[in-house]
């Protein structure tokens, strides 16, 4: 027989040799856009490939800026994340209470619509709706991908908040309802207050999609000072195919966000995440 | 809170100067990075208008333009490549009759040709502003190490093959490092040049029939899978994929010995690879057939719903005069060939650079491409994924075109009913 | 008193309630129902927002089916895409849940590690890997190089184009669907595998009888989700690839948008988007009903 000690460091080792070729699988694609976007293009043609710049060419982040109005990218789109944060915030938060800690007539069959509209693809809608902002004179602004935020703010983020606030413990709403608060003062200073972790969860997720959305703002911005960082990053390939430092500093720079907030914001991103594969 | 000021600080302004001017939107689809001259000197001359240029990158271009159209917030004036019938049909252009008429407008001073693309259905809705024609530039060094004399350019395509050959080299692991001539790189297509020599009808029956099988469109597909069949697709496809713009242009790189290029290049050449030494002729041809070249029209015209009408027009005939045209050949880096003819014609032009005799005499017999005005985009998409099955050896040149042209007919169709319903619901214009 | 009081109470309840459920219904209506019936009449008719509809009944769809080869490419490419990528995807994810659930020292640091390629998404995730597929200098081929292989075209190969943008999904592997699965294994009773040690099985049994069926809920519902969204793969070829070469990569939602806003053929576009959304329910419906057969809701009771 093998001794258990022995058993258990030979499954130790193998265990870290796979969580480590993972990790290297996982990381360098990370390192090589790094090395490509400091490189000049006499160093990036080069065979067999350098990991380090021979000479680091910061400067390619700076071309950036001058190819295109990339602060200007920057600006719309932290305008536009903001707006629809803080509209699906609001919005889905009053639906998700209505849904979870109040009662009337329809509402179970109402939140089998919301689950259902989940499934409708967009493409269905998205002629229709096009045509909609058209009448009412909305193209090439933001109002489109920025104001119906409000309304509802999206079935999943509904579904999500309503799972959190079933949590909520019914006796405190209760007993706010018997000492005469109004629903929307309980949904105010109790509801929201104890649902801090979901509605983190929901604005890093909104603020993730909306950040890299691309399909809307190809849609909808047709100027180019209305462009968003997506939108500029895409266009940049068809222009400049094969400048792959410049396009790699362009990535480097609308990656870092995201980056950010994601070691900032873990602990949330992790939650949202478990939250939404709930069982049902 | 931080919300609503981050809200307020990332909000967009939009603030124009208030000078009692009429701003004029002009929108260019191109990649000039400065103002031409047209633009700068109307401004110039000009103390009630003022022309705010914004260049459009070609994608999307198109999507941007009838957005801004549907959104009711055109720009004033727009400068394309693409068919005018297109745009005419989908009733995205204001006619320009009625200018012409009441400021008796010379239409004369264009190239015929040009003059013939801005119509569509009895009215006028664009002016030509420049043209683009194509020609067969060579490296001549390329040419001397490969033993080739440099003042013999090819003058057929069996010639093309021969030196392509000699052109051609590979590294060790049998990758190329050089080409004599790719005919699926650039903007032209080698194959149509082929067909249209060889006599190649392929839009009759006055615009309503598509005939892309015919036997010369056959027979340049057949010489296209035969090319593929020697320097095998996989290999040309690798090698290309090391080209880029501008310096890592596969001619200008000097990756490439032979290539159909267009008027800019000379300028291009000169600017990112000064020591490049090419040559420019006319494009090969069969035996026993004259030479065709191509080109097209750069238009510019008023969008539906444009707000300064009178201004835009005004800008429209100041930019065609034959000085304004000679002095922004003289100015321009990245120049298109004028649509003026006198000017294009003018001594002083035909100086300024050595090739420019070859484009002026190129556009006496060249084509547009702008095959079936009715169907452009769906043609070519059509046309170079017949080219690909082909080349790819899927299809049979007579299969591929057979579908191509089916596809293409019934575009073609459906477009026409769709413009005679509209225009027998709706008073057009 | 107490009766009416309730009474009150709750009537006002439903009040509010209907009141604050509007935004969202509004939206629906908006969004969502309205829309809807649109898209059914724009299906039925010639279309360009430019100039007025023309109906033409079910000509559309007639097209579509019998005359339009692209539509059945743009199919076949979308089928052949998910059947790669979402089983790919899921046991790709499960593994690594299972490999992260060991408990060694350090593997909240690995967890974090894996997470991190599934922040990029879209268009910077498709710009960054078109240069890694870069035939002549990118990561692949010169790794593969390096080896002594020489590498394919990736992209540029009409064969390798839909499993090179497979490939490229799989590096998203440890993001929310890793999280989700290791929070679903965190839960499985250790008595049950216990259990299996008593009747002498490996580390396979375990796996086969217990993890699989204990978490099938879960694996049901992403499969269903990753199906959905791969029908709907849009950013990816439209920034990478434009449908090329040889169409190998026209994907159904891109060809949809080219008809809608390349060409504006928004009468046509509609018709397919109904036929990708009646597509996506009949695979939704066989799945559902599969799911008797290996999905266990009972199982965590026992």
């Amino acid at each position: 027989m093998i001794n258990p000690k022995a058993k258990t460091a030979v499954k130790n080792t193998l265990i870290y040799l796979t969580l480590t070729t993972f990790a290297l699988f996982f990381v360098i694609p990370f390192l090589w856009i790094l090395s490509t976007s400091l490189k000049g293009n006499e160093q990036i043609f080069v065979i067999p490939p350098q990991w380090i710049p021979s000479t680091f060419m910061w400067d390619n982040y700076a071309k950036v800026f001058e190819r295109i109005p990339f602060l200007l990218y920057v600006k719309n789109s932290v305008f536009i994340s903001l707006i629809v944060i803080t509209g699906t915030v609001l919005s889905s938060s009053i639906v998700a209470y209505s849904f979870a800690c109040l009662n009337w007539p329809g509402r179970n069959a109402l939140f089998v619509v919301v689950l259902a509209s989940m499934m409708l693809p967009m493409q269905v809608t998205m002629i229709p709706v096009f045509v909609i902002f058209k009448e009412i004179g909305w193209l090439n602004s933001f109002k489109p991908l920025t104001l119906p935020a409000f309304l509802g703010g999206g079935a999943f983020n509904i579904f999500l908040l309503r799972q959190f606030f079933l949590s909520i413990p019914r006796d405190l709403l209760d007993s706010a309802r018997i000492d005469g608060c109004s629903e929307f003062r309980i949904y105010w200073n109790i509801v929201l207050p104890n649902a801090k972790p979901a509605l983190a969860t929901v604005s890093i997720l909104t603020f993730m999609f909306t950040w890299n959305d691309f399909l809307g703002p190809l849609i909808y911005l047709s100027d180019q000072a209305k462009g968003t960082i997506a939108l500029g990053l895409g266009m940049f390939v068809g222009q400049y195919v094969t400048e792959w430092s410049l396009l790699m500093a362009a990535s480097m720079l609308m990656m870092l966000p995201m980056l950010i907030i994601f070691f900032v914001f873990q602990k949330y991103f992790i939650q949202g995440f478990i939250m939404s594969g709930l069982k049902d | 809170m931080i919300l609503a000021m981050g809200i307020f600080l990332f909000m967009p302004s939009d603030k124009a100067p208030d000078d009692g001017k009429i701003r004029l939107k002009y929108w260019m689809v191109s990649a000039m990075l400065e103002a031409p001259f047209h633009i700068t000197e109307f401004n110039k001359t000009h103390k009630n208008i003022f022309i705010e240029r914004t260049p459009l990158p070609w994608n999307e271009h198109e999507k941007k333009i009838l957005t801004s159209i549907l959104s009711d917030n055109p720009p004033d004036l727009i400068f394309l490549v693409t068919p005018v019938a297109k745009w005419a049909t989908r009733l995205a252009l204001t006619p320009l009759d009625e200018y012409i008429k009441r400021d008796n407008f010379d239409s004369t001073i264009f190239f015929p040709a040009l003059w013939e693309e801005m119509k569509f259905k009895n009215n006028i809705y664009a002016l030509p502003l420049y043209s683009n024609s194509y020609a067969f530039f060579y490296n001549k060094r390329l040419f001397r190490e490969a033993g080739l004399d440099p003042e013999k350019p090819p003058r057929t395509w069996d010639e093309l093959l021969e030196y392509s050959a000699k052109l051609t080299k590979r590294d060790a692991k049998g990758n190329y490092t050089q080409m004599g001539f790719i005919p699926t790189y650039g903007n032209v297509h080698t194959s149509v040049i082929m067909a249209w020599e060889r006599g190649a009808q392929m839009l009759i029956n006055d615009g309503t029939k598509v005939s892309l099988a015919n036997q010369p469109t056959i027979d340049a597909f057949k010489w296209m899978a035969d090319y593929y069949e020697q320097y095998n697709v996989k290999d040309v496809s690798s090698f290309q994929a090391g080209f880029g713009f501008a310096e890592q242009q596969g001619f200008v790189a000097e990756k490439l010995a032979m290539m159909v290029l267009d008027n800019s290049f000379p300028d291009q050449i000169n600017h990112y690879n000064k020591n490049l030494e090419f040559g420019v002729a006319e494009i090969p041809t069969f035996e026993g057939f004259e030479p065709v070249s191509f080109s097209g029209s750069w238009w510019f015209a008023i969008p539906r719903g444009a707000k300064n009408k009178e201004a835009a027009w005004e800008l429209m005939k100041f930019a065609v005069q034959k000085n304004i045209q000679l002095t922004e050949a003289e100015k321009q880096r990245e120049l298109l060939f004028p649509s003026n003819s006198s000017a294009a014609n003018d001594p002083a032009f035909l100086a300024l650079n050595p090739s420019n005799k070859i484009f002026t005499n190129l556009i006496g017999h060249s084509k547009t491409p702008t095959i079936v005005p009715l169907a452009h985009d769906v043609f070519w998409r059509e046309y170079i994924g017949a080219q690909e099955r082909v080349i790819h050896k899927l299809q049979s040149p007579a299969e591929a075109l057979k579908q191509a042209e089916k596809i293409i007919q019934m575009h073609l169709d459906e477009t026409i009913e769709y413009d005679n319903y509209v225009r027998s619901k709706v008073l057009v214009n | 008193m107490i009766n009416f009081g309730l009474n009150k109470l709750s009537k006002q309840q439903a009040r509010t309630g209907l009141i604050f459920m509007m935004p969202w219904f509004i939206g629906f209506l908006i969004f969502g129902l309205y829309p809807m019936v649109m898209s059914v009449y724009y299906s039925l008719c010639r279309y360009d927002v430019l100039r007025i509809p023309q109906f033409i009944g079910f000509g559309n769809y007639e097209k579509l089916i019998l005359e339009d080869p692209y539509f059945w490419t743009s199919i076949s490419n979308t089928l052949v895409y998910t059947a790669l990528r979402v089983p790919l995807c899921i046991i790709g994810s499960l593994l690594l849940a299972v490999l992260v659930n060991n408990a060694v020292r350090g593997v909240k640091f690995f967890r974090t590690v894996f997470f991190i390629p599934s922040i990029v998404t879209g268009v910077v995730l498709s710009v960054v890997w078109l240069w890694m597929f870069n035939p002549q200098f990118g990561l692949l081929n010169s790794f593969l190089a390096y080896m002594g292989i020489s590498g394919p075209l990736w992209l540029l190969d009409p064969n390798w184009s839909k499993p090179s943008m497979v490939l490229m999904s799989v590096w998203s592997i440890g993001g929310g669907r890793m999280l989700v699965f290791l929070a679903a294994l965190q839960g499985i009773p250790k008595h049950l595998y216990e259990a299996v040690d008593i009747d002498g099985g490996g580390w396979w049994a375990k796996f086969r009888n217990v993890t699989v069926p204990m978490i099938s809920p879960v694996l049901f519902l992403w499969s269903v989700l990753e199906i959905i969204f791969s029908l709907q793969v849009f950013v990816e070829a439209y920034v990478m690839t434009q449908g090329g070469p040889l169409n190998s990569t026209m994907f159904y939602n891109l060809y949809l948008y080219n008809k809608a806003f390349n060409d504006f053929e928004m009468g046509y576009a509609s018709a397919l988007a109904w036929i990708l959304m009646i597509i996506s329910l009949i695979i939704t419906i066989i799945q559902f009903r599969l799911s008797k057969n290996w999905v266990h809701y009972d199982g965590g009771a026992k």
